[in-house]
């Protein structure tokens, strides 16, 4: 309080007293949002580090207590369960996605977002409505598509409808639009020819949408449940939130601890990867005005 | 090395028309200054000659060939803008030698042509720098050797130092005359303004509202304009402009009266054409003088409105009763600062004569 004080004597006093009340009813609201988004995760660490029951005891405690009991634990999951395959599946889900929207994604703003074609505007139009569909308008027909090709449990089954991302084409359309005009014809001078100048300017300049938008596909893929579920129902091809709704079903006869064992399994690549690259998902978060 | 022809080309965006009919011959070796203000179209006829604006209509000719059709990579033209456009992921090096990469040449050669470009630049010690980290100066000379790498037959140069401030202009300009000298290439250079063309050019286009209205050498359109639109753009300050009346044509001189309201003017001039009845005299400031008293009747009174000095010379800027300002340069004599009346004499061998058309009336 020593500090406002001081604070409002040398600043116009007005303006400083409106800050520091904003500034603390900020803070508090702040954290208040972060306590509550925290918790489930702290609470998930110490159900699985801890010997079963402890946690919720006559004696509750809120942090880990026992680290041999939670590798115990994962020790079984992976040896008992198919998670280690459902974690391939998934990566390579994942993966392939990410591969494939970048690619085609980036292709296709090039064009939108630096030439003129006949058609240009009715197709972006096109595009965004699309945007605008829910997906679970578009599921059964793209399900009825997909069977029909007969990929149903197959890794293009799971893959190929996700690729065309209208919200991926979007964001990088608007990134490549502040690519200016001067340096593709400068880059024409210089002898590139069309998809020389795609790979070496536009590639590589948009960079950092690409790698944002990577990061939102993974967050999407990894999470993604009723996609997988139903394309792809064969024990083969599970992802890793199939195993872990496997473990949530309601009569399936695992105790709380080792579901919550499953369940942290399944969150620790998104977490790694969100720790990993946690400016770039905001930046990206902020520049796509979703939250991915 | 190569010649230039533009024939008979005109341009248009939808109904606006932004060049009609522009014809203009460039010789090997020239370095051409195009100038006029913003917007009359200087940056779409460099774009046409580079390629990257198609000429619908017209010719244009490089060493003789017509070139309209012919992908801009492939004309020998290279380009430098105002902006740079240099690629912001590259090191200086790579932004150089990006052309030579997209056409696969050896890795020795590369080094060696980039090498060559960076010497005459002064570039040899920012080659590992990416744009970002370059002054605009050095980002400038960048953009200059990725042309000169290209070893293009013309360079084109769309006003590349109008970003830079005024003591780096004047710097960079006397390395562009500079590299010019070195090598000797066909150079087309674009700019509004008008004293950076006057010391650039071998030869310079004036342009306004899409039509050359002239070109020739910076001296040559300094003294001889061929109508109101070149004598006012070239030259600073403004030439001045006073209306009068002619009285009398005789044929080897004319009389003008009503000049700035009550004076008279003896020319000479030959075959003036006796139809015209009013006309609007051109006067650099240099050919104006301050006079003692109203001695006689070719002398005009004028208010003083305000005085620019700058030590070698010194700009009274007057008011004549016409309201028409009456620029007058004086580099004998300090301004006095206390007199606010004055009388002006023009000196009629500096006198240009416009018809009321804008264009230039000539003595045959
Ligand atoms: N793509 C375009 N579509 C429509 N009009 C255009 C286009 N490009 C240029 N113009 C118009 O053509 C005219 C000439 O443009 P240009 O860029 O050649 O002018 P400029 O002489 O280079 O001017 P500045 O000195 O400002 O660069 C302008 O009136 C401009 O509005
Ligand atoms: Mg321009």
């Amino acid at each position: 309080m020593t500090t406002d004080v001081g604070l409002i004597r040398t600043a116009a006093p007005g303006y400083a007293l409106d800050l520091s009340i904003w500034t603390v009813l900020k803070w508090t609201v702040a954290i208040c949002v972060a306590v509550v988004a925290v918790f489930p995760i702290i609470w998930m660490i110490n159900v699985v580090f801890a010997e079963p029951g402890v946690p919720v005891s006559i004696n509750p405690r809120l942090l880990p207590t026992s680290l041999s009991a939670g590798i115990a634990k994962i020790d079984t999951i992976l040896s008992e369960t198919s998670y280690l395959h459902a974690y391939y599946i998934s990566i390579t889900y994942s993966l392939l996605t990410i591969a494939g929207v970048l690619l085609i994604g980036s292709m296709a703003a090039f064009e939108f977002a630096l030439f003129e074609f006949p058609g240009k505007r009715p197709m972006f139009v096109i595009v965004m409505l699309s945007l605008m569909v829910p997906t679970a308008v578009t599921l059964i027909p793209t399900y009825l598509l997909t069977a029909n090709l007969g990929w149903l449990n197959t890794m293009q089954g799971l893959v190929v409808p996700g690729l065309a991302s209208a919200f991926g084409l979007f964001m990088l359309i608007q990134f490549m639009r502040t690519i200016p005009r001067e340096m593709i014809e400068a880059a024409r001078l210089d002898g590139a020819s069309h998809f020389q100048i795609y790979r070496h300017i536009a590639l590589p300049m948009s960079k950092n949408a690409l790698v944002t938008l990577a990061i939102l596909i993974f967050m999407q893929t990894w999470g993604n449940f009723i996609w997988p579920l139903i394309v792809a129902p064969s024990p083969q091809m599970y992802t890793v939130g199939q195993v872990v709704g496997l473990f949530n079903a309601p009569f399936s006869h695992v105790t709380v601890d080792i579901v919550m064992a499953a369940n942290l399994l399944a969150a620790l690549p998104p977490l790694i990867f969100f720790l990993l690259f946690q400016r770039k998902i905001v930046e990206g978060i902020a520049m796509s005005g979703s939250k991915g | 090395m190569a010649d230039l022809q533009i024939i008979n080309v005109s341009k248009s965006y939808g109904a606006v028309e932004v060049l009609r009919d522009v014809n203009l011959s460039i010789a090997s070796g020239e370095f051409v200054v195009f100038v006029g203000p913003s917007g009359c179209g200087k940056s779409t006829l460099l774009r046409m000659i580079s390629g990257l604006e198609e000429a619908p209509t017209g010719e244009i000719r490089l060493e003789g060939k017509v070139v309209n059709r012919v992908d801009p990579a492939k004309r020998g033209v290279a380009m430098v803008f105002q902006s740079y456009a240099l690629y912001p992921h590259m090191t200086a090096f790579q932004n150089m030698a990006f052309s030579l990469t997209m056409a696969r040449e050896p890795k020795a050669v590369i080094k060696e042509k980039v090498g060559r470009a960076a010497a005459i630049l002064r570039l040899e010690r920012l080659l590992d720098r990416r744009p970002g980290e370059l002054s605009g100066g050095q980002k400038q000379r960048v953009a200059i050797g990725r042309a000169i790498v290209r070893e293009p037959k013309v360079f084109l140069f769309d006003e590349p130092l109008s970003n830079l401030d005024t003591e780096l202009r004047v710097q960079m300009r006397a390395e562009l005359i500079q590299l010019h000298a070195k090598l000797g290439t066909t150079m087309i250079y674009v700019t509004h303004d008008q004293v950076e063309a006057m010391t650039l050019a071998d030869k310079m286009v004036v342009m306004n509202g899409g039509i050359i209205q002239q070109h020739g050498t910076p001296l040559g359109l300094y003294d001889d304009p061929d109508n109101k639109f070149v004598a006012g753009f070239i030259g600073s300050p403004k030439m001045n402009f006073i209306k009068a009346k002619v009285e009398a044509v005789r044929t080897d001189a004319i009389t003008l009266s009503d000049l700035g309201g009550c004076s008279r003017l003896e020319l000479p001039f030959r075959n003036f054409d006796a139809d015209i009845r009013e006309v609007e005299l051109g006067v650099r400031t240099e050919h104006i003088d301050i006079a003692q008293d109203a001695g006689t009747t070719d002398i005009l009174a004028a208010k003083v409105a305000f005085v620019e000095e700058l030590g070698d010379v010194t700009f009274i800027h007057t008011d004549l009763p016409t309201g028409e300002r009456l620029v007058v340069r004086s580099s004998k004599a300090r301004h006095r600062g206390s007199s606010t009346e004055c009388f002006v004499k023009l000196d009629p061998a500096g006198v240009l004569l416009f018809g009321t058309n804008g264009e230039r009336i000539r003595s045959a």
